[in-house]
C-alpha cells in the first residue's frame, strides 16, 4: 500500500485500472453536483447570487467532460455496486433545525459541494514522477485546482450571516458529510492499493 | 502516531525525551507541520529537555474542522497537551501564528509556564500586517496552497537559503502542500477576522520571556516585537542577525541553542529580562551582545535614539 497512485507504467502514466476507479468516483460525485445544481438553477435570475449557481453547474459539467475524455478506461466489474453506493450517498440528507424547505435544500447542496471540493484532493495522489504529459495527470491537477476555487462559494454561503442562527446545525451536518465523503473516497482508494496520507 | 482529543477532534502530537525532564513545547506557524521541528527535537533532547510538538487543529495530521476554527480552540489544545507533561518546568515557544497562540496561552495560564519564547510574533495587526494577511488569504483562495507557499518562501527566507534550492523548490514545498488543505488554511487565516489585540493583556504575562525577531523580518517587523518587549515585564528582545521571518527553519541550530540557553538560565536563576535588547550570535554557542547603547533598535540605519 502506498499514499500515491502507482506503481506507474513505464512511460510514467497511472495504471488504467487505477485511472478508471478514481475517475468513476469523481464522475459520480461531480456528476451528482452537476445534476443538483441544474435542478436548483432557475430559468431566470432575480438575485445576484444565482449567477454563482450557473458557474457551479458549468464547472461541474466541465469536470465530468474532462474525466470522461482524459481517462484511460478499462472494464471494471466491481464498479457497479460501488457506484450504486456512491449515488445513494449523494442524495440530500435532512438538516435538523432548518424548517424553511428552500433554505434547507440550498444548505444541503452547499454542504455536499463543500465536502466534495474540500475533502477530495485528487492531485495529492500523484507521485512526483507522474508523467506531466498524461491527460489524466493534468485532469486531476485541474480538478483539484478548480475545486478550491469552486469551494469559495460554499464557504461564503455556509459561513455567511444568513446561516448564523443555524451555525451549530450546519457545522454538524457539514462534519458528517465530510466524514462520509472521506470514507467513500478512502474505500475507493484502498480498493486500488492507495492509502491516503491522512 | 499519538493523538490527543479535543471535543470530537483529534490532535496529532509527538512527545520525546526523558520523562520528568524540563519540557519545551513548540507551536507551528501557519503552513507548517510538526516534523519541521525535527532539528529542535534532537538538539533539545541532547541538552536534556523533553520536547512536545503537534499539528494545530486544521493542520497536518490533526483533524480539520470544516467551517470554523476559533483561536480559543488552539489555546485549549495547548493546555491539554501541556497537561500531559506533568508538573515539571514547561517552556513554551511558538513561531508567527504559533507565537500568537503561545502568547494567548501565557496570558490565560500564566502560572503554568517557566518561560515563554515568542518568535516572529505579534500581539496586534498593524495596518501593514492586516493588509499583507488579507493579500495572502486572497492568494490562497485564488491560487491554492502552492501559490501561498510561492509568496511566503521569498518573503520569509534569505537568498542564501533559497539560492541552492531554486531548481528544487517543488520538492521543498511538496510536504507542506500535501498535508495542508486550502479550506483548513483558510479557516486558520479567517480566525483573524474577529481578532482583538492582545497588547492590553501582555503586562499580565509573568513568565520570563525571550522574544526572538529576525533582523530582516518584514512580515512581522521589529515594531511588532517592540510591543511585546515594552509590555511584557520580564522580557528581553533578541535580534537574530541576517534572519527573516522563518528563521526557525533557516537557522535551526542557532535558534535551538538560544532556546536551550534561555531555559537553562531561567532554571539556574541567571535570567534577567530587564527589557533588554540583545543581538544573537551568528552561530550556535556564540555570545549574545547588547544592542549598541544610544542607538535606536527600531531603525534599519544607525540612528541615535531620541532622548526620553
Amino acid at each position: 500500500m502506498s499514499a500515491f497512485l502507482g506503481p506507474l507504467e513505464a512511460d510514467g502514466r497511472v495504471p488504467p485500472r487505477q485511472q478508471s476507479r478514481v475517475s468513476a468516483f469523481l464522475l459520480s460525485a461531480h456528476g451528482a453536483l452537476a445534476r443538483q445544481f441544474a435542478l436548483a438553477l432557475p430559468a431566470k435570475f432575480d438575485a445576484a447570487w444565482q449567477t454563482e449557481l450557473n458557474a457551479q453547474l458549468y464547472r461541474e459539467s466541465e469536470i465530468v467532460s474532462l474525466l470522461m475524455r482524459a481517462t484511460t478506461w478499462v472494464p471494471d466489474f466491481a464498479l457497479g455496486p460501488m457506484a450504486a453506493s456512491w449515488e445513494m450517498a449523494w442524495l440530500p440528507a435532512p438538516i435538523e433545525g432548518i424548517a424553511d424547505h428552500v433554505r434547507a435544500q440550498a444548505v444541503q447542496l452547499a454542504i455536499l459541494a463543500h465536502a466534495v471540493h474540500a475533502g477530495i484532493r485528487p492531485a495529492a495522489l500523484l507521485p512526483t514522477d507522474a508523467n506531466a504529459n498524461d491527460p489524466f495527470v493534468t485532469a486531476l491537477r485541474r480538478i483539484e485546482f478548480e475545486s478550491s476555487r469552486l469551494l469559495q462559494a460554499q464557504i461564503l454561503f455556509l459561513k455567511g450571516p444568513d446561516l448564523l442562527p443555524f451555525r451549530d446545525a450546519v457545522s454538524a451536518a457539514l462534519d458528517r458529510r465530510h466524514a462520509e465523503v472521506r470514507r467513500l473516497w478512502n474505500e475507493t482508494l484502498e480498493s486500488i492499493g492507495v492509502v491516503p496520507q491522512q | 502516531m499519538p493523538f490527543l482529543s479535543h471535543g470530537s477532534y483529534r490532535i496529532r502530537y509527538e512527545l520525546e525525551g526523558p520523562a520528568g525532564a524540563p519540557a519545551y513545547v513548540l507551536v507551528n506557524g501557519l503552513t507548517q507541520y510538526s516534523e519541521l521541528w525535527g532539528a529542535y527535537r534532537d538538539a533539545l533532547i541532547a541538552r536534556h529537555f523533553r520536547v512536545a510538538t503537534f499539528d494545530l487543529l486544521g493542520q497536518g495530521a490533526s483533524d480539520k474542522p470544516a467551517l470554523f476554527i476559533n483561536q480559543d480552540d488552539h489555546v485549549a489544545v495547548l493546555h491539554r497537551l501541556i497537561g500531559e507533561l506533568g508538573d515539571g518546568p514547561v517552556f513554551l515557544g511558538g513561531i508567527s501564528f504559533g507565537g500568537l497562540i503561545a502568547l494567548r496561552y501565557a496570558i490565560e495560564h500564566r502560572a503554568r509556564l517557566s518561560g515563554l519564547v515568542p518568535m516572529s510574533c505579534f500581539a496586534e495587526l498593524s495596518p501593514q500586517l492586516l493588509l499583507i494577511g488579507n493579500a495572502l488569504r486572497t492568494g490562497l483562495i485564488l491560487g491554492g496552497t502552492g501559490y501561498l507557499q510561492d509568496l511566503l518562501l521569498p518573503m520569509n527566507l534569505s537568498d542564501q537559503w533559497l539560492k541552492p534550492l531554486l531548481d528544487k523548490l517543488d520538492s521543498v514545498k511538496r510536504q507542506g502542500w500535501l498535508v495542508n488543505d486550502v479550506y483548513a488554511l483558510q479557516n486558520l487565516m479567517e480566525s483573524f477576522l474577529d481578532f482583538k489585540p492582545l497588547t492590553p493583556q501582555l503586562s499580565s504575562i509573568t513568565a520570563p520571556t525571550m522574544i526572538l525577531n529576525g533582523e530582516f523580518d518584514f512580515l512581522t517587523p521589529r515594531a511588532l516585537h517592540e510591543t511585546l518587549r515594552v509590555e511584557i515585564p520580564d522580557s528581553a528582545l533578541v535580534i537574530i542577525p541576517k534572519a527573516y521571518h522563518a528563521f526557525t527553519l533557516e537557522k535551526a541550530a542557532l535558534t535551538a541553542d538560544l532556546l536551550a540557553r534561555f531555559a537553562e538560565d531561567v532554571m539556574a536563576g541567571r535570567w534577567q529580562g530587564n527589557k533588554q535588547v540583545l543581538i544573537a550570535p551568528e552561530q550556535a554557542g556564540g555570545d549574545l551582545s547588547p544592542f549598541p547603547d544610544g542607538y535606536d533598535h527600531l531603525r534599519a540605519i544607525p540612528v541615535q535614539r531620541a532622548a526620553t
